[in-house]
């Protein structure tokens, strides 16, 4: 009898310890599972927002030109590409694009108007892109309009995907000699061609010309009044100023990239904020208390702006702008100056070129209408790091003809587990 | 100690169960697990690629051609370093109504694509071929898709410079009628007055026409009802019929195009005004001036012809006299031009209108000089929304653009100086419409590649 109730009792905890162990073992296997069937959930999430992003223009679908309408429909795709009836897909608006709220730099506060500005670019090669914040679309706005506010985090970058680097060559000072590097995702664009655009202080307008890279994606150009270029002198003195923007292609791929030669004067700088995206209203503002230059002057800043309108066949086609002359100075007298696009001009891409001076000391900055026309990048949404899964994806698109890449980083809020 | 046997029998069954379940249930690898979508990463590398038909011109090239190599730099450059591809370039061979893919060239940056890969395809046509096409016609899907284009032998223009409207209907016919399901040309001012009637010429729709006047700035006027019901005698007037004319493109929801300068600005008929002249030695013909215009527009928003209207500061009578005693009907002059408004010397074609040029291949200059550009605030006197501009908005005045009501009817003004380009019309009318146009056939024969590219990964497991 007590045998018999032993050989029980060691049956049971023998029979229960195996049911859990094995209980425990079949609930890892069904847990991973789910954990990758909610994985590749978000993979596919992450693909479908991304094609909603892209392959929409919005509603309305000028929304990247209107902003005095309200969005309601979220979309990045260029209504004219929308509009294509063979559909040409993955074109991006670059009116939409630079209506982004940046998440890539810290926004900008600007004291004489009180309001805070989006920061694309702040001074990058002499590249500004700042945008009212009230012009612009928030992530906030943007998830819900896309359906994934509070179920789902994202962030987009749209960068380009050649990149063409110009440097001056500070070594030589004689005459300007730029360095151009024009790179790729996975490696240098050997024999790539390249058309250029180059202004500067003592010239009418711009000048054009091609060259190309060599094995290493490299290629210098000396301004110095030989091989047909022009004599650009008296750079390093700071005397000249210039702007200069290139556009690289090899084998049906588009890059395109700029540098404008901008120096804090003794009375200053210049930094271009556009105050009112819908009625082209552009702030030319003293820079000083950013880059203050100290107590040695306060004198008056003249400056002189162009804007020119730039299409895919890359010939400026210079506007006339309101105000486009004038000072600006410190303290109590302009600390800016409002410069105006004509209608024709919001619709169209092209840049803002700014030359000021200062005594005989030129500088030179650069803001693009449109995003691709010197090909800024544009990061909007979200911070994912720190999140426990993220899901990314990556288009190739156009803005313009220009190749760039949208890549749409994804990860849940939902809550649940995603992480083993 | 049977139960202890029993249950380890269990244990054992328990274990086969566990082992055999997980067998079966093998899990992915982590890569397939949270995939990146190459096959349309795939396809939209190839459309970055043939932006500019660069890719189209590359693949027809001999074998050894170094514009290969920069496809592949391009390849390498443009795809991320973890991605490998392998681009293969067939030929399409149609024999007896098979068609064949023969290899030609292949490029590719590693020996293996990995343990999972996707590919896309891309059809290309060689550069120097050209093919046919089938328009979509306009009204097949929403009624209408009649075109009429004012040929009147009994009518004179003006502003038509160095054309007659005859070569002018003929070259319109010839770019239009295919994106029509009816083209009519209205030979006499006495079929323009059958389809002002609404009555079919030749059992067309009337209802959702096109009507081009290829007169310039000269309207044709049928004699008769027309040119009784249209003459206002009290100020010697045609603008009344010109008010017709915007009533019945409301009533049969027309769109109303004028190829050139001040629309509506005389009225022509040979045999109603024998020995009447244009103030410029056209005979056959009577200026309405800037009243027929107005009246267009107050026909088109049906706003009666005498009645008063806000000049901004007071009602003024519909017809009434400034300080020279001139009379005047409504707003009186209203469009702008070139001297007062330096932007209108050179204004750019919209860039919707630069795309469709490519698109239906019409290669209108891209600068034009405007004198007879209109003010953009008719769009809200009158209820009109421009739903294609030609060309941009300058300081307030549209050179080119499609007004549309927002009840029925549309005008299409080009407000041009002369010689009228008849392509702009044509680009104008079918950037509105947007006609989509099917391939149809090759007229070369092997003339089609095929590209198909390959994407893998590479790293990781």
């Amino acid at each position: 009898m007590t045998g018999s109730t032993i050989d029980h009792l060691v049956a049971t905890i023998v029979f229960l310890s195996a049911t859990l162990l094995f209980l425990s073992l079949f609930n890892q296997t069904i847990q991973t599972a789910v954990l990758y069937q909610r994985h590749r959930y978000l993979a596919t999430k992450c693909s479908d927002l991304l094609d909603n992003m892209l392959l929409s223009p919005g509603i309305p679908s000028d929304w990247g030109t209107n902003s005095n309408k309200n969005l309601t429909g979220f979309g990045l795709q260029d209504p004219i590409a929308n509009q294509d009836p063979t559909f040409a897909a993955y074109k991006l608006s670059p009116f939409s694009l630079m209506r982004l709220l940046s998440s890539a730099g810290d926004r900008v506060y600007y004291g004489p108007t009180g309001k805070w500005y989006s920061n694309v670019s702040w001074g990058f090669g002499g590249g500004y892109f700042l945008l009212q914040e009230g012009d612009c679309i928030n992530y906030s706005l943007a998830s819900k309009l896309l359906g994934v506010n509070g179920t789902y985090g994202f962030q987009l970058t749209v960068k380009p995907t050649v990149t063409v680097t110009i440097v001056e060559d500070t070594r030589v000072t004689s005459h300007l000699r730029l360095n151009i590097t024009v790179e790729g995702l996975g490696g240098p664009l050997n024999g790539a061609n390249i058309e250029y655009l180059i202004f500067w202080t003592d010239s009418a307008g711009f000048y054009k010309n091609i060259t190309k890279t060599d094995a290493l994606g490299f290629v210098y150009l000396d301004f110095n009044g030989t091989n047909g270029l022009p004599n650009i002198t008296k750079v390093s003195l700071n005397q000249t100023a210039y702007t200069f923007i290139a556009k690289a292609n090899l084998g049906g791929l588009y890059g395109i990239g700029y540098l404008s030669r901008e120096i804090v004067t003794k009375a200053g700088n210049i930094i271009p904020f556009i105050e009112s995206y819908e009625n082209g209203i552009i702030l030319l503002a003293h820079k000083w208390g950013k880059n203050d230059p100290g107590n040695q002057s306060q004198g008056a800043l003249h400056y002189e702006a162009t804007f020119y309108m730039l299409s895919e066949s890359f010939i400026p086609v210079r506007t006339s702008i309101t105000n486009s002359t004038g000072h600006v100075n410190y303290g109590q007298g302009w600390p800016y100056r409002t410069v105006q696009l004509p209608p024709e001009a919001r619709s169209s891409p092209g840049f803002l070129v700014v030359v000021y001076k200062f005594g005989n000391e030129y500088g030179m900055v650069v803001m693009p209408w449109g995003i691709g026309t010197i090909g800024l990048s544009v990061i909007f949404g979200d911070d994912p790091s720190g999140k426990e899964w993220v899901a990314t994806d990556i288009r190739q698109v156009l803005i313009g003809n220009i190749a760039y890449q949208a890549k749409l980083a994804l990860w849940s809020l939902g809550g649940f587990q995603v992480v083993g | 100690m049977m139960r202890t046997v029993e249950v380890l029998l269990v244990i054992v069954i328990i274990a086969g169960a566990f082992t055999i379940s997980s067998f079966f249930a093998v899990l992915p690898v982590p890569r397939r697990v949270s995939p990146q979508n190459l096959r349309m990463l795939a396809a939209t590398t190839l459309e970055i690629l043939d932006v500019n038909y660069d890719l189209s011109r590359i693949v027809f090239l001999n074998e050894n051609d170094p514009a290969w190599g920069e496809l592949q730099i391009a390849l390498s450059a443009c795809l991320p370093p973890n991605i490998v591809y392998n681009l293969t370039v067939y030929e399409v061979i149609t024999d007896d109504g098979i068609q064949l893919y023969l290899p030609k060239k292949s490029i590719s940056n590693a020996e293996s694509l990995g343990i999972g890969s996707d590919a896309s395809s891309y059809l290309v046509a060689s550069s120097n071929v050209t093919f046919k096409f089938i328009p979509e016609k306009i009204g097949e899907k929403w009624g209408g898709g009649t075109l009429y284009i004012l040929n009147c032998s009994d009518a004179r223009g003006w502003w038509i410079t160095g054309y007659t409207a005859h070569t002018l209907a003929q070259d319109l016919y010839n770019l239009l009628s295919p994106y029509f399901k009816t083209t009519i040309m209205v030979q006499n001012t006495t079929d323009l007055a059958k389809i002002l009637n609404g009555t079919s010429l030749q059992d067309e729709t009337v209802q959702h026409a096109v009507v081009i006047n290829t007169f310039g700035e000269t309207v044709p006027i049928p004699s008769g009802y027309y040119a009784t019901q249209g003459y206002y005698a009290p100020r010697d007037s045609y603008s009344l019929y010109c008010y017709i004319l915007g009533q019945k493109t409301r009533q049969f929801n027309w769109t109303w195009v004028s190829i050139v300068g001040y629309p509506l600005y005389y009225v022509s008929n040979t045999d109603l005004f024998p020995n009447k002249q244009n103030t410029w030695g056209i005979y056959g013909m009577r200026e309405v001036g800037s009243a027929g215009f107005n009246a267009f527009l107050r026909g088109l928003n049906q706003i009666n012809y005498s009645a008063p209207w806000w000049d901004g500061s007071r009602w003024r009578d519909a017809w009434w006299q400034d300080q020279y005693g001139n009379w005047i009907y409504v707003h009186g002059w209203i469009t702008g031009d070139y001297r007062s408004n330096p932007g209108l010397a050179s204004v750019p074609l919209s860039l919707e209108a630069r795309y469709y040029c490519n698109y239906y291949g019409v290669y209108p200059s891209a600068y034009h000089t405007a004198t007879r550009a209109l003010p953009s605030w008719i769009t809200s006197t009158y209820n009109l929304t421009v739903t294609t501009y030609i060309f941009n908005s300058v300081g307030g005045w549209i050179a080119g653009a499609v007004y549309r009501h927002r009840v029925s009817g549309a005008l299409f003004a080009l407000g041009l100086t002369r010689t009228p380009d008849i392509r702009l019309t044509a680009l104008g009318i079918l950037c509105d419409y947007k006609p989509r146009l099917y391939p149809l056939q090759y007229t070369a024969a092997n003339a089609t590649r095929l590209v198909v590219l390959q994407l893998g990964q590479t790293g990781g497991i």
